[in-house]
């Protein structure tokens, strides 16, 4: 398993594969955040805290 | 001890399946369970299209004052979306994944859109409305919030709806397709009907924070169906990622070209946005036309509905049974364009002879041929596609059904709402306004009829050749193939 060099350790997945999940993973939690964010900035807008 | 329970569920699980009209799709490796999984995702497009055109239509009027004016508009913006399938539907067809997907990357980004959409769109109303401190907000933030998550969760849904579609056609075989394609437009109207109930319950007692209970659970909810219907849909694979890297890039232009040049290619198209325009300016008629020139109560407008639905079952069900037969979908896309005259003729008399029981024949007439048209079309278009590019093709369909369906519904309203106010003014009938609606509705279908004409016609000769062809010695097979 470990000794082929374009494997990526444990998921047997190759660098390529694993990369694409994890762009999954890093686009999906930039568009949350985004969301989130605006969000927040509405609901600061019609109900205000801090202040 | 005895357990009911499981002896109830092993019951209901072997008894289930033989009065299914999809039971038996359950080919090899994908069996009915998956599928039936898969459609979830329809419930999802469902529940989205009813709140938006259902509930909040009538909670940002009636409860959240917003002008009628901005709501048409606001609620307008999903559709702008609709023409874009076309190009969702291709990118899905030519993306380059390592690992072999061409689907799920789009479900699953489509689905974001929609939780995120939903996940503002509270907020944004009551911005939009000047709940609490937002009356002092300038004007534009809740303009712009509110149109951002109504583009959203329009972009989301034509996305998941697209290539959900795409994929389901992905798994099964030509032969199952028509099968699949029932199952999937029963679980948008299951999807459909079901929320309709339960957003009506929800928000019987209407306060802000319902609104935004309702609306962020239907995000949730979303998110949460849609992994569940995609989980372990798409096979991941070295070899179809190995293709995906070698094949060339393909423009889109080339694509749409190659798509569009084949026979009939385009006569379809015209036959789709004529005959869903047609049905779709309908759907929202139905109900007031009863109350108003038949008198109709509350009650029994809803019903409907409900018969309507159960037309369009009814529809679903003999398209599926036919075409698995093989039936030729563009005779039956064509019948169901047929129903639908005498259809809305019977609606129309009904306002001057015999009344209800006339009018309750026509509604499950143009519920069943709705239902024929719909299934027909979208297996026609399934059959056409060359296999690499299914989602193009499906894309094409969408693009033209969605914004026909969606320009009928608008324009049906508008339509009315113009006429009822000219005859307040010089007392005419109270089911004028409506014939006028229903009068359009007959000539778009009697023109969807004669363009499909050819279509059906052909594939009648195609499928005698075919049958001879086939079996030379055998005469029976061709009368076989023909019904």
């Amino acid at each position: 398993m470990s000794d082929d060099p374009d494997k990526v350790w444990p998921t047997g997945l190759t660098l390529r594969e694993a990369e694409e999940v994890h762009s999954y993973l890093i686009d999906g939690t930039r568009v949350f955040g985004v969301i989130a964010l605006l969000a927040h900035i509405l609901v600061a807008v019609s109900t205000p805290w801090l202040g | 001890m005895f357990d009911y329970r499981q002896y109830a569920l092993r019951k209901i699980a072997t008894l289930g399946p033989q009065y299914f009209p999809f039971a038996d799709i359950a080919t090899g490796d994908v069996p009915l369970s998956r599928l039936l999984r898969l459609s979830l995702f329809q419930v999802t497009v469902g529940m989205a299209l009813v709140l938006l055109v259902g509930t909040l239509n009538r909670v940002m009027i009636v409860e959240l004052d917003v002008p009628a004016i901005l709501v048409a508009g606001m609620l307008a913006l999903p559709l702008l979306f609709a023409p874009l399938r076309v190009l969702i539907g291709f990118k899905s067809d030519a993306h380059v994944s390592a690992l072999g997907w061409r689907r799920v990357p789009y479900i699953w980004k489509g689905t974001l859109y929609q939780f995120g959409g939903f996940a503002i769109m509270p907020f944004a109303l009551l911005v939009l409305s000047g709940y609490a401190e937002a009356i002092d907000a300038p004007r534009w933030i809740g303009l712009s919030s509110a149109a951002l998550s109504f583009l959203l969760v329009g972009a989301g849904l034509h996305m998941v709806q697209t290539v959900g579609l795409a994929l389901a056609s992905d798994l099964v075989p030509e032969e199952d397709q028509p099968k699949v394609v029932g199952l999937m437009y029963v679980m948008l109207l299951a999807g459909m009907t079901v929320s309709a109930l339960i957003y009506g319950r929800l928000l019987e007692n209407y306060t802000p924070g319902r609104l935004i209970q309702v609306i962020q659970g239907t995000a949730v909810l979303t998110v949460a169906l849609n992994l569940f219907a995609l989980w372990k849909q798409e096979a991941r694979s070295r070899e179809v990622a190995a293709r995906m890297m070698v094949t060339p890039k393909q423009r889109f232009a080339d694509a749409w070209d190659a798509l569009i040049m084949r026979p009939n290619a385009t006569r379809l198209l015209v036959v789709i946005g004529l005959g869903t325009f047609g049905y779709g300016m309908a759907d929202v008629l139905l109900e007031p036309y009863g109350a108003q020139a038949l008198g109709f109560s509350v009650a029994e407008t809803t019903r409907l509905t409900a018969l309507l639905a159960t037309g369009t079952l009814l529809g679903f069900g003999y398209a599926s049974r036919a075409l698995v037969k093989g039936g030729d979908p563009a005779r039956l896309a064509l019948v169901g364009a047929l129903i639908g005259i005498p259809g809305f003729t019977a609606i129309i008399l009904s306002g001057f002879m015999v009344g209800a029981p006339l009018f309750l024949v026509g509604t499950l007439a143009t519920g069943l041929g709705a239902g024929l048209f719909g299934h027909a079309t979208l297996t026609e278009t399934l059959r056409m596609s060359p296999k690499n590019q299914v989602g193009l093709a499906l894309g094409a369909w969408g693009a033209v059904q969605a914004t026909c369906a969606g320009i009928g519904v608008a324009l049906g309203g508008a339509i009315r709402d113009l006429i009822v106010g000219l005859s307040a003014t010089d007392g005419l009938p109270s089911h004028m306004p409506y014939n006028f609606v229903f009068t359009i509705e007959i000539v778009a279908l009697t023109l969807a009829v004669v363009i499909a004409f050819p279509l059906g016609v052909r594939a009648r000769c195609r499928h005698h050749a075919k049958g001879r062809l086939r079996h030379p010695s055998n005469p029976d097979q061709t009368s076989v193939e023909v019904t």
